[in-house]
């Protein structure tokens, strides 16, 4: 779906802000692209969906180079969600998806009703302005924005930002669904929980350079320290044991009387970003 | 691409009805043709006082406009609102006297106005040169005059208030990955410019020259309308996308004002005479509005040449700058 080879891009003479990136998407996958502010992501997915001209390297979308590739019928195999719900406030919700989804074609067109069902918007807001929607309603007209075109490609970036922990699980359910239906998914976010539960590959950038990818279990388990942290009860004490996970090949050596928990000290996405750029997410 | 575009217009014209731009046109028609109708036409101003000092009594015959006074000291009282004009004929050759108002042209003709009015009256009939009564020529100077202002100003301001409102909203950023035309985007938001810049036209003409007179003048008018309108709604929508506030933008119109239009005003109103104006280009357009409502000969077609330069580039400038704006961070 998405190819991309030596892609460098500046703005202006000094100021270099991709590196040579190398990095290829599969139709259907969920790709991560991770990286702290400034890093070089938002420019990545401005080249990827067209908006930014002017870059080096070689870069395709759906088996076409990048710079024959922005006509009319490439927008309309996209979907992009902005960082920032982009809606019209003097409109309603119903307004919004109407007049942005008037630029495809009638027959690739979602119902936007059932859509912002699926979204769990709330019905009595559905012809009320958008100026008087919470951040969270507004999160959600905009994600119905980017699937009501039913894309083949889904630009995505910080979909649950601005959700309460329950709009987050469900964005997290549609995005599965898209994957499902064999949408391409291209994640640009912050939030390791996301990237960790829904992302097949991830790519760490920074500084414009991708610096580790690979899947979030297998850039978890490389990194691990290979051990357990075993707490037990013995001799109505409670203890706690590090042990090499090898050592319990032969069961667990120590006496005990009762196991209370056995946590693995796998390193977490978040742990990952840092040893290997060196600075956190935020 | 149709259906895209009548959203387009669709979702224009809900700004432009959301931001009241119609009907700020429509309160500026009824102010402009009250202004015009009930003030500027009754707005008259007396022709020069003349004031004659003969002690001789050389004058027997002394038209009515003249009003004898018995020293010379009295005839310079009178003559001091530097308005009023002073002939002496006490000595042999008489002598106009005057205080300058500041501009020679004036002065001169209050001198030959004087010398006349003294020596053989104004009873004579003058010459009528053209077809326009006073008042007529007074509704049309003033007509052109303010819709010259209406389209600088409101054609600049009205488009760039709603470009203004899309861009804090973002939406100008999603149009960057939707797939329409950026033309369309600025093609449908001058349709409604140009609409409502030429219903305007028309209604002040027909109500401030009247429906036989501005039926006449109107598709030279309109054409002018037309040029002014599309040259400042496109300048306005560059200056919304390329200044980075309304504050900002508001302090760029100013001196638009103070340093387009007013030297505009200035030599155009006024007996100011300044060698320069001829390279304006917007007194250009302003002698061409003025032209279309005195029925004057259309300008040559270099003037449409330039006019339709002007406007093809402001719009690559325009699609240049929306395409710049579209890739901005959040």
């Amino acid at each position: 779906m998405i190819e991309v080879k030596d892609l460098t891009f500046s703005y202006g003479k000094d100021k270099q802000a991709l590196h040579s990136l190398n990095f290829s998407v599969s139709d259907g996958e969920i790709f991560g692209f991770l990286g702290p502010n400034g890093s070089g992501k938002s420019t990545t997915q401005k080249i990827l969906t067209g908006i930014l001209k002017g870059h080096g390297g070689y870069v395709s979308l759906f088996g076409q180079e990048i710079q024959t590739v922005h006509t009319k019928e490439f927008f309309q195999k996209i979907g992009v969600l902005f960082e920032f719900p982009y809606l019209y406030s003097n409109l309603s919700a119903i307004d919004n998806l109407k007049y942005f989804s008037s630029f495809y074609p009638k027959e690739q067109l979602r119902d936007a009703e059932e859509l912002l069902d699926e979204l769990e918007f709330k019905r009595d807001f559905l012809k009320k302005p958008v100026s008087s929607y919470s951040k969270g309603m507004r999160q959600r007209v905009s994600m119905a924005r980017a699937l009501i075109s039913n894309p083949q490609l889904l630009f995505l970036d910080e979909p649950t930002s601005g959700l309460d922990p329950s709009g987050a699980v469900l964005f997290r359910n549609i995005i599965e669904e898209e994957r499902k239906k064999g949408t391409t998914v291209f994640l640009t976010t912050h939030n390791m929980v996301d990237a960790d539960l829904l992302c097949d590959r991830v790519a760490f950038i920074s500084n414009g350079a991708i610096v580790a990818l690979d899947t979030p279990k297998k850039l978890k388990e490389q990194n691990s320290s290979q051990q357990v942290i075993i707490d037990y009860l013995y001799q109505e004490k409670r203890e706690q044991k590090i042990i090499v996970t090898q050592e319990l090949k032969h069961g667990i050596a120590f006496p005990y009387d009762e196991i209370v928990s056995i946590h693995s000290q796998e390193p977490t996405l978040e742990d990952m970003f840092i040893q290997y750029t060196g600075r956190g997410l935020a | 691409m149709w259906r895209g575009f009548s959203y387009l217009l669709k979702k224009d014209f809900k700004m432009m009805l959301s931001s009241k731009f119609f009907l700020l046109a429509l309160c500026s028609v009824v102010l402009y043709s009250c202004y015009i109708n009930y003030v500027y036409i009754n707005l008259d101003q007396d022709i020069y006082p003349v004031y004659l000092y003969d002690p001789h009594n050389t004058q027997h015959i002394v038209s009515e406009h003249v009003t004898k006074v018995d020293t010379r000291a009295a005839l310079e009282e009178a003559c001091e609102d530097e308005y009023s004009v002073g002939v002496d004929l006490s000595t042999v050759t008489p002598e106009v006297y005057m205080l300058s108002s500041g501009i020679e042209t004036t002065d001169y003709l209050r001198g030959i106005y004087a010398e006349k009015v003294v020596s053989s009256g104004v009873e004579e009939q003058a010459e009528i040169i053209g077809t326009n009564d006073k008042e007529l020529k007074n509704r049309r100077e003033i007509t052109a005059e303010f819709l010259f202002f209406e389209l600088s100003a409101v054609g600049f301001l009205g488009l760039a208030a709603m470009l203004f409102k899309e861009k804090q909203m973002g939406v100008i950023r999603v149009h960057g990955v939707l797939p329409v035309c950026k033309s369309a985007f600025i093609l449908s938001k001058l349709c409604w410019i140009l609409l409502s810049d030429v219903l305007f036209t028309i209604l002040l003409t027909l109500i401030n020259i009247g429906v036989e007179n501005g039926i006449s003048i109107l598709p030279a008018v309109l054409i002018q309308a037309g040029i002014l309108s599309l040259i400042m709604a496109l300048a306005g929508f560059l200056c919304a996308v390329c200044l980075p506030d309304f504050k900002q933008f508001s302090l760029f119109y100013l001196i638009i004002a103070i340093f387009i239009t007013t030297p505009v005003f200035l030599a155009g109103q006024t007996g100011i005479e300044w060698g320069w104006i001829v390279y304006h280009p917007m007194y250009h357009l302003f002698v061409g509005m003025k032209s279309a409502y005195f029925a004057a000969p259309a300008p040559a077609y270099p003037y449409y040449l330039i006019c339709t330069g002007v406007i093809v580039l402001l719009f690559l400038f325009a699609h240049r700058a929306l395409t710049n704006e579209m890739a901005k961070e959040g």
